[in-house]
């Protein structure tokens, strides 16, 4: 099965046209998106990532790819392969808040439908249930806890639809 | 002095780790911390709805701040990924206007408003807060315990958002478990994510990541990890089952939460601390938790 994410794999051959400059706009509105400019690939960033050995794209050129208007950068892996860590966030000499904008990378990604699978069936069950794993209650019967307070789905779900969870797509 | 928190616990506790809340509540209650059942919350959204959208996750994790606001408690949460959901929403609420409105707009049909008058806690915070008390009740000492312990991210980091601890040196849940007589080793992948948060998009890759963590653990002479989040329990109870390394030699380590230890320290009831439900095999470690 082709994954639908990650399929931007090298930098070999690839001619990039004219850089998008309303990309970078759009970029740079993301939380922590103004502080692109800042970065001056020193790859700190990189350096201390637990998947930089495993992507196909570090951190750092994601970075980069940014800046110049690169709307590629949406297809690399590491959109989708980073952990949410905030290691290269706590280390960059210049301050930037680089795991919050690629946290606004994965939301550009997903309206385009360019995600892991996982996080549709996610989606569903958050907005379903107003959780993500049920209770096992057995285990709970045997260690006398208290059943779990009841989630309140009603008041979430109309939460979650003034924000078009569940239409994300088509707001394109 | 009593304190009282509405309790977060999140899905992933009483789904996976039902021995993380019993001992919590064990031990909270010899300490005398009051947990006051958090009623009509939703999941904190965690990095899963980040991920998805801001707004939503804003929205449906703000919801839980402004309830626990309206209230008058704070709250506390023995997971790292509520508290660095909760955390981070806090964080930016508090200081991005426009997101404030917008979820402010929301919330008020529901009769709640966001003002960021609830604080959020970690459990071990409240835990460190009481070190010397927990200090006068350990009866049983736990010599010989030799523990990697995985701080996990969102409990350090963004430090300016999560505020506990040195996050390229984090000490304090360490000098809780060192109360016990047990050793927190020194291990080179401490600080390194677990690999948790990428089981839904690639379980080859955080297992990879699992398994440097548990080599360096091996290698650092851990007898087993210890943990204060039930999503990075589950790379380390879960996935960890079977764990080998290239060579084929098993890297596996009984995996515990940090209340459980303290709570065996400090002679509490076996039964409510729920070794039984340890999957990975305590049977190295047994003797020294008085199993
Ligand atoms: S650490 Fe900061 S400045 Fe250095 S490459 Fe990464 S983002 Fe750029
Ligand atoms: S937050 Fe993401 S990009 Fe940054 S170090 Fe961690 S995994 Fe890598």
């Amino acid at each position: 099965m082709t994954e639908s994410w990650g399929n931007f794999k090298s930098f070999e051959g690839k001619k990039f046209k004219a850089m998008d400059a309303e990309f970078t706009n759009e970029v740079s509105k993301l939380i922590g998106g103004k502080d692109l400019t800042a970065c001056f690939q020193c790859a700190k960033c990189s350096a201390g990532c637990p998947v930089s050995d495993k992507v196909n794209i570090q951190i750092h050129e994601v970075m980069r790819m940014m800046l110049f208007g690169l709307k590629e950068v949406l297809e690399t892996d590491m959109v989708w392969l980073c952990s949410t860590c905030y290691t290269c966030q706590e280390r960059c000499p210049q301050g930037i808040d680089i795991t919050d904008i690629l946290f606004g990378l994965k939301n550009m990604a997903f309206k385009k439908g360019i995600t892991p699978a996982g996080y549709i069936g996610a989606r569903k069950s958050l907005y379903d249930t107003g959780r993500l794993y049920e209770p096992t209650d057995w285990e709970r019967d045997d260690l006398e806890l208290n059943p779990v307070p009841e989630f309140n789905i009603e008041d979430t779900k109309k939460l979650l639809d003034k924000m078009k969870l569940m239409k994300l797509e088509e707001d394109e | 002095m009593t304190q009282s928190y509405e309790v977060f616990l999140g899905c992933a506790i009483p789904s996976r780790f039902n021995n993380y809340e019993s001992s919590m509540r064990a031990v909270a209650k010899e300490l005398g911390i009051k947990l006051i059942d958090f009623d009509g919350a939703s999941c904190c959204g965690t990095v899963v709805l980040k991920s998805i959208d801001e707004s939503s996750w804003l929205s449906m994790s703000g919801r839980n701040i402004a309830l626990a606001e309206q209230r008058g408690h704070d709250i506390v949460t023995p997971c790292n990924g509520c508290f660095g959901s909760l955390k981070d929403t806090d964080h930016v609420l508090h200081d991005d206007e426009t997101y404030r409105k917008k979820v402010n707009a929301a919330l008020k049909p529901l009769g709640l408003e966001y003002t960021g008058k609830a604080k959020i806690r970690h459990f071990v915070e409240v835990l460190y807060d009481l070190k010397d008390e927990i200090e006068t009740k350990i009866v049983k000492r736990l010599d010989g315990l030799r523990v990697a312990f995985h701080p996990g991210c969102h409990l350090i980091r963004p430090s300016k958002v999560a505020g506990f601890d040195d996050p390229e040196l984090p000490r304090k849940v360490d000098e809780l478990i060192e109360l016990t007589g047990a050793t927190s080793v020194h291990w080179d992948m401490k600080l390194r994510c677990c690999g948790s948060p990428l089981l839904i998009a690639s379980e080859d890759v955080a297992l990879k990541i699992l398994q440097e963590k548990m080599i360096s653990a091996n290698g650092a002479g851990a007898n087993c990890v210890v943990t204060n989040c039930p999503a990075c329990h589950t790379q380390f109870d879960i996935q960890q089952l079977g764990l080998k390394d290239d060579d084929g030699n098993s890297l596996e380590l009984p995996a515990l939460f940090v209340t459980q230890i303290l709570g065996a320290a400090m002679g509490l009831d076996l039964e409510p601390l729920g070794f039984e439900l340890n999957r990975v095999s305590l049977d190295p470690i047994n003797d020294i938790l008085g199993l």
